[in-house]
């Protein structure tokens, strides 16, 4: 009964510890069932070769590493050098309660059993977490100026959360990279889903970690790319930056003794014992910095086969020759990625998955600098787009958007990729580079205003192909695509009350992964639309995809994609639902920022929708429904859509009998409706005229809880929107009805009160009712002038991109033994704890884990719990945490958010 | 519709004890008085700056004119000593290595140790570890538990970091 009342996340909806909190380990052990029989040995330190710099008497000494956690206690065995221990919690306690804090402090400094990485670093731990893992901004901003005081060294962060919006967070993780401390956090436990990036592990300054399984595949929980930061107007950054073992790790238990676990949290802290290891063997340590380290060990990752960079970003960490190549390093810049080649599957994927042409949407490559040379930098004069004449460079364009200031270590470079007019019926490959210049302020240097310089090339590969016809063209809307962070736009599928919010970005190379490999499959070319319908030629597409949008619309939107519609432009919409009455009711209270959270929108903005296609004579309702159905022989699951209210009487509509979920979710009633409209299709009157096609849910497209797929609907779709073929297995099915016409009910109005001005590009506050901004000028690219060269690139662009001026085998290691378990002593007690050496039963390593598994998943539950409360009714069930209260107006003011933001993201 | 925007504050993350200076904190800072003008040869600064950076005598410079001892070369246009620019009255600033250089300023000390001593027990760890007038401005000017609203938000984004006592300014969000 009380499905619909309680509004509650399993996971919780900000920064959370990131273990696997829940039955990932099932879906994780798929690799278990293959093998009878395979040696896997277990301790990650030796796995990575540690005992060969240990054996060099390497052992982390000197180095200060942190530990952001949940504790440790005080006599745990395994430690030997706990400099301090602080809480910042608002529990009165030092100690772990619940093993998450001592297990990644145990995988960086443990010295016995399960060994760590660097047994002789100084550990500081920081217990920011209560034992119901409840964390606050404003604890990590207090702990987090603490270890600036302290001149930590490493830090590790094995937390994250979507809010990359979260700028006191931001900002302050800016500040102690810029004060020196080297940040590993993280990447996050929500894949593989694409678009599930955490931060702070998605930001340039940090070391953004991911998870692999002991046998080199990427970890089914690990999260992957790409950045949403840049959103919708840029192209996303390459992050994780490496991956390394995160599945089935040993590490220090509670009390004493070792145990298993999973999860990129896991991934992190090897990572930080390993980059604490490596501080430790460099003699100048002047020369370690968060970009320098970072440089090291992407420079020095083994990239792992068949598997692109979104997901394994720049491979898997390699501790030795990070070792090496940081032994030899002299300060510089370097690149991320460090090439562009466009032709490259599956690493370079989605680049890789669709050629150029001329007249095509730019391709923007978002590629981040890294400045060993110093925390600030800046570019030189302009990056140079050198085209190599023999290999048809000049059939390319380019154009080059930087970082005003490299800081802190870092900054962007997005290279946007065009074909010249030209080439425009020229099909081949293309290459170039771009060159660019950094410098940073000579420290070490006796004249005044002296600049370090370093020049990297940025080599790229491009395959052009003629530009297709119209009709295989398809653009995708992303402008009005509107997403968490900063407001609150709710899931399209309102069954999935465990994840409330519409986090992933809703791209194509995101979230709607599958049904862009879908449309590729079918030989279509999909572009993204980044800026205001009116930025774009509409004589250059078949179709435009609007699915799920969020946002408004500019009445000169409105008006271009009328006449373009006119001409012979067609339309899909993909609705989702919106009911007001439903979205006061998904209001919850967010522990995280302490105040109650209202939807801005339904699952999509159907009144803008509306008031975009009423010119045709359609609407969407607030119908919401619910259920399956067939149709044209398909089984088909509609999640919480939408119904067409209106539409031409000479259109076809296909109806079906659905469930009223908006009546479930308002009085727990069921109620089937029959002959809910959720699908139309309609050619526009005009001579020439476009196509439009309306459904009322777009969970089937979307790869975040889609439950079953109608890719085979699409499909049909824009064989009548692109082809003008009508689809006979609808126009002839016994589903067809005559078109509503929508008069019984009222259209639904926009939710009163509503915040979708203050995330709005179209809006803007006005006293009474927000107002359309002005239409903002469309975006321009200033085309670099090419500088041709007369050369030729060599046929492997990866294989010839490494750090500059190191020279690694002036590093000597001692003769690198292959892996030997190394029998350690135990204390008495412990021998029960001790893993059985050498091979094991890929049952009994599945068994094991999910042991410590289910008591995380307990643990998670009950943090969930206490997340977030859903307000019945003004008198019942008011969290237990809120006390006083002060009640304000509402300000009709532009938020204030965005502005001091926006000078420091990059927007590209 | 409207709904309540609630402001709060954890009571143990309040920076100033309401019950008055019975447990104050064990601070150990040694102010150097009317010294911010003596030679020393070496100096530490504030290290982060995107573009500015304060020495510990409370010069601020630019990058370009640090000195490779570490101190701003004083003789530089951009240098100059114990600036409160962009700081207000409630002593808020906007840019950080103002805040740093103004709360230098040797009048400041009254204030500083006013507020050392009714400093909450949550900033116990912080500030009993810093051990001068340098170290203390540049950990008192930073962001903190005060400086936010809803926690994720500013309470006054233009005026953020502060040496005085109050927190930043509640503006509206």
């Amino acid at each position: 009964m009380q499905k619909w009342q309680s509004w509650q996340s399993s996971r919780p909806l900000r920064r959370t510890s990131l273990s696997l909190s829940s039955g990932f380990w099932h879906a994780t052990g798929r690799h278990s069932s293959r093998r009878l029989l395979r040696a896997i040995p277990r301790h990650v330190a030796q796995i990575l070769q540690a005992d060969v710099l240990w054996q060099m008497g390497h052992t982390g000494s000197g180095v200060k590493v942190a530990v952001f956690d949940t504790g440790l206690s005080e006599k745990h065995p395994h430690f030997k050098n706990v400099k301090e221990r602080t809480n910042w919690t608002n529990e009165k306690t030092l100690d772990d309660g619940l093993g998450h804090g001592t297990f990644v402090a145990g995988v960086i400094a443990s010295m016995r059993e399960c060994q760590g990485f660097a047994p002789d670093s100084e550990l500081h731990i920081f217990r920011v977490f209560t034992n119901n893992q409840v964390s606050y901004t404003s604890w990590f901003l207090d702990a987090f100026n603490y270890a600036i005081l302290k001149k930590i060294d490493v830090l590790n962060l094995s937390i994250g959360g979507p809010d990359f919006m979260d700028h006191p967070f931001v900002d302050k993780v800016w500040e102690l990279t810029a004060n020196k401390v080297i940040m590993v956090s993280a990447i996050g436990n929500d894949g593989p889903l694409y678009g599930t990036l955490n931060n702070p592990a998605d930001q340039m300054d940090v070391i953004g970690v991911g998870g692999i399984d002991f046998e080199d595949n990427i970890a089914r929980f690990s999260s992957r790319g790409m950045t949403t930061w840049e959103l919708p107007g840029g192209y996303g950054r390459v992050k994780p930056d490496i991956v390394t073992y995160g599945s089935g790790v040993r590490g220090s238990g509670l009390k004493e003794g070792c145990r298993s676990l999973s999860g990129t949290s896991v991934a992190s802290p090897v990572v930080a014992g390993a980059v604490t290891l490596l501080a430790s063997t460099v003699l100048n340590r002047e020369l370690v910095n968060p970009a320098s380290m970072k440089q090291a060990l992407i420079a020095s990752a083994r990239r792992l086969p068949g598997v692109n960079m979104f997901e394994q970003g720049h491979g898997k960490l390699d501790l030795l020759r990070a070792y090496q190549i940081l032994n030899s390093y002299k300060p510089q810049a370097s690149l991320s990625p460090s090439y562009v080649d466009l032709t490259e599957c599956p690493y370079m994927w989605p680049y890789c998955s669709q050629p150029i042409y001329y007249g095509g949407m730019p391709t923007i490559v978002n590629v981040t600098i890294l400045n060993g040379m110093g925390v600030t930098g800046r570019i030189v004069d302009k990056p140079i787009w050198q085209p190599y004449l023999p290999q048809n460079g000049d059939y390319v364009d380019v154009a080059v958007s930087y970082s005003p200031v490299l800081w802190p270590w870092a900054g962007y470079l997005a290279v946007s990729i065009s074909v010249a007019k030209k080439a425009a019926s020229w099909e081949g490959i293309a290459q170039g580079h771009v060159m660019v210049t950094v410098a940073s302020p000579a420290e070490n240097d006796s004249a005044i205003g002296g600049e370090m310089t370093s020049t990297v090339k940025l080599p790229v590969k491009v395959k052009i192909v003629p530009t297709p016809p119209r009709s295989k063209r398809i653009l995708w809307d992303q402008y009005h695509n509107l997403r968490y962070p900063p407001g609150y736009f709710p899931r399209d599928n309102l069954r999935m009350k465990n994840d409330p919010l519409d986090w992933n970005g809703d791209h194509i190379h995101t979230n709607f992964r599958d049904m862009y490999q879908h449309l590729r499959s079918m030989g279509y070319f999909v572009e993204v639309l980044g800026a205001p319908i009116t930025c774009f030629d509409a004589s250059q597409y078949g179709t435009l995809l609007m699915v799920d949008s969020e946002e408004e619309y500019f009445p000169e939107e409105i008006t271009k994609l009328r006449r373009d519609i006119d001409n012979g432009l067609s339309l899909i919409i993909f609705s989702d639902w919106y009911n007001t009455s439903v979205m006061r009711k998904v209001k919850f209270y967010d522990e995280n920022t302490r105040q109650w959270w209202m939807p801005d929108t339904g699952g999509a903005n159907v009144p803008a929708l509306n008031d975009l296609i009423s010119v045709w004579g359609m609407a969407f309702s607030d119908g919401l429904y619910e259920g399956d159905f067939t149709m044209a022989d398909h089984d088909m699951y509609y999640a919480s859509g939408c119904s067409i209210a209106r539409f031409p009487e000479d259109g076809i509509v296909i109806a079906q009998t659905l469930k009223d979920q908006g009546l479930e979710v308002l009085k727990q009633e069921t109620a089937v409706v029959e002959n809910v409209p959720v699908l139309g299709l309609y050619q526009t009157p005009s001579e020439g005229g476009g196509r439009i096609a309306l459904y009322g849910d777009s969970n089937c497209i979307d790869d975040s809880h889609r439950q079953k797929d109608c890719f085979w609907l699409l499909d049909a779709l824009l064989q009548y929107t692109s082809y003008s073929m009508t689809p006979p297995s609808l126009t002839h099915s016994k589903n067809r009805v005559a078109s509503p016409i929508g008069t019984d009910r009222p259209l639904p109005q926009r939710l009163e009160g509503n915040h979708l001005y203050r995330y709005s590009k179209v809006l803007e506050a006005h006293l009474g009712d927000p107002k359309p901004r002005p239409l903002p000028a469309c975006p321009h690219l200033s085309w670099a002038k090419p500088q041709p060269l007369n050369e030729t690139a060599p046929s492997n662009l990866w294989k010839h991109q490494k750090l500059l001026s190191v020279d690694m085998d002036k590093v000597v290691l001692p003769n690198v033994r292959p892996y030997r378990p190394q029998v350690r002593p135990l204390s008495p007690g412990e021998s029960g704890a001790w893993d059985i050496p050498g091979g094991i039963m890929p049952g009994r390593y599945n068994q094991e884990v999910g042991q410590t598994i289910p008591m995380f998943a307990f643990l998670g539950a009950m943090v969930v719990l206490s997340f977030f409360v859903v307000q019945l009714t003004k008198s019942k069930s008011k969290p237990k945490r809120r006390k006083p209260r002060v009640k304000r107006p509402l300000y009709l003011q532009q938020q204030q958010q965005q502005t001091p933001h926006s000078g420091k993201t990059p927007t590209v | 519709m409207y709904y309540v925007q609630e402001e709060r504050t954890i009571r143990d993350r309040t920076l100033l004890e309401v019950r008055g200076s019975d447990h104050p904190i064990q601070w150990k800072i040694k102010f150097l008085l009317g010294n911010s003008s003596r030679q020393i040869s070496q100096c530490r600064n504030s290290i982060q700056g995107k573009r500015l950076l304060t020495d510990e005598l409370g010069y601020v410079c630019e990058r370009k004119d640090l000195l490779v001892n570490g101190c701003c070369n004083v003789n530089a246009p951009s240098s100059s000593q114990h600036v409160c620019k962009s700081c207000l009255a409630n002593g808020c600033c906007r840019i950080y290595e103002y805040c740093v250089s103004c709360c230098l300023q040797p009048d400041k000390q009254p204030v500083l140790e006013h507020f050392l001593n009714r400093a909450a027990e949550g900033f116990q760890n912080l500030f009993t570890a810093v051990e001068d007038h340098f170290e203390l401005c540049l950990a008192k000017c930073r962001t903190s538990s005060q400086s936010v609203q809803h926690e994720n938000t500013y309470r006054n984004p233009q005026a953020k970091y502060c040496y005085g006592e109050s927190p930043p300014e509640l503006l509206p969000i």
